[in-house]
């Protein structure tokens, strides 16, 4: 009867941004970002990808609760990056990481389907 | 942005591909991005699938809304769906079926005037494009299984009959299942065994006969000729730790050693027939693509931190 629109899992509703900045106000360097509409999908690999980073002193994700659907990534840095930074080229890297693996299947794909 | 990167160059070897299954390995990545791309094949790759159903006459023995969702979970083919357009972010119509850029029509017509019963299959279904049609099970190898039928929607008695109209739209797996491509996606991590050699020649025949059954999966074998204690099949390990336990029963520990390689993974891809396997897993790396490339920080984002960040520097006495 009350069930939330199953559409809401994935529509950023209007008005409100995919991705929001929040610097902490007591640690420098340190910042979360408040992505709506993700999950552990995308939260996981930004995370894992961010770990690979020896400028990231901390990153993590959370998804508050699963009928809210966003989550948060929070990421420390040393002086010599910075949150922003870092999250960008975590997306960079990971970009450039599916071109690759795309590539490669593409590959793989053409000569399995020689052999055949 | 000059920064280093810190970019992987994963490694793929495909196994196997037939049209509705995938088997392959991935390596030199880790579990996030294989289990990224395994939640987007199951949730998150669009295909097309009978979304509103509009019932002129049914006398069926199943109601309206039963015949609605079986309907709705009969896959069909969806090379076109990664093209499509979702209905609500459509401007050409309303999502109502008029337009071709959201949506396919069906309809469907059956009346049974025989004492036979008669079968209402998804071959009954008649599309406004050819292109997205309900998936043809038939085995094209070998013609003698009579049942070219496709799927069983209702089957009817003499009177009794179904009219309607349906409405196809794209959809993901996170909205319905009806709209997920894939039947069983599954990875795991590629066990490495090692067997200790010396250890192993200290047991009798019977003990390693014993030892090698302990495995509830065909892991292990016994080489007729050597009588010795072989790998016969690592990936059939389940990681159940039972021969660990019965080498300890036994009084040797260290008897095996296995461990899981924690960046090669094997994949087991199936698909219900709206793709191809094998292009289920390259819409799943777009689709991944297109979600990493939406959460990229948008510029008033970056120009408000700017002044921020400036202020902040002001204000540290900068």
């Amino acid at each position: 009867m009350n069930a939330p629109d199953r559409y809401e899992r994935f529509v950023v509703p209007e008005g409100t941004k995919k991705v929001s900045y929040e610097r902490d106000t007591k640690i420098i360097n340190a910042a979360s970002f408040t992505v709506e509409r993700e999950d552990h999908t995308i939260g996981n690999i930004l995370r894992m990808q961010l770990h690979r980073d020896e400028n990231v002193l901390f990153a993590g994700y959370k998804l508050p609760h699963p009928l809210q659907y966003k989550i948060i990534i929070r990421i420390h840095t040393t002086s010599q990056s910075s949150p922003m930074q870092a999250y960008n080229q975590a997306i960079n890297d990971l970009d450039k990481e599916l071109d690759y693996l795309k590539n490669a299947f593409e590959v793989e794909l053409a000569k399995h389907s020689r052999e055949y | 942005m000059e920064g280093v990167s810190y970019q992987r160059f994963p490694k793929i070897k495909i196994r196997e591909v037939k049209d509705d299954y995938a088997k392959f390995e991935l390596r030199e990545t880790d579990a996030s991005m294989a289990n990224a791309l395994r939640r987007v094949m199951i949730a998150e790759v669009p295909t097309v699938a009978i979304d509103l159903v509009e019932i002129e006459v049914n006398s069926s023995v199943l109601n309206d809304e039963f015949i609605a969702h079986r309907l709705g979970l009969i896959p069909l083919t969806s090379e076109r769906a990664m093209a499509m357009r979702f209905s609500r972010d459509c401007d050409a119509c309303d999502g109502d079926g008029q337009c071709e850029f959201c949506s396919v029509e069906f309809h469907l017509r059956a009346k049974c005037m025989t004492d036979e019963t008669l079968d209402v299959t998804s071959k009954d279904l008649i599309s406004s494009d050819h292109t997205v049609v309900p998936v043809d099970f038939s085995d094209s190898s070998g013609y003698d299984s009579a049942d070219k039928k496709g799927i069983i929607i209702v089957k009817l008695r003499r009177g009794q009959e179904l009219r309607l109209r349906a409405i196809a739209r794209k959809g993901i797996g996170k909205d319905h299942a009806k709209w997920s491509p894939a039947a069983t996606v599954t990875f795991m991590y590629e066990p490495e065994i090692h067997i200790n050699e010396d250890l192993m020649e200290s047991l009798t025949l019977e003990e390693k006969t014993s030892w090698v059954e302990s495995s509830p999966t065909k892991v292990f074998d016994i080489d007729a000729s050597s009588q010795q204690v072989v790998v016969a099949d690592a990936e059939a390990y389940t990681y159940d730790d039972e021969v660990l336990k019965k080498a300890e029963a036994m009084g040797k520990p260290g008897l095996v050693e296995i461990y899981a390689k924690e960046d090669s993974f094997i994949f087991t891809v199936e698909s219900t027939g709206a793709i191809k396997a094998s292009q289920l897993v390259l819409n799943a790396i777009d689709v991944l693509k297109q979600k990493l490339d939406a959460v990229r920080l948008s510029e008033d984002t970056v120009e408000a931190d700017d002044q921020f960040g400036e202020l902040g520097a002001h204000m540290r006495g900068g």
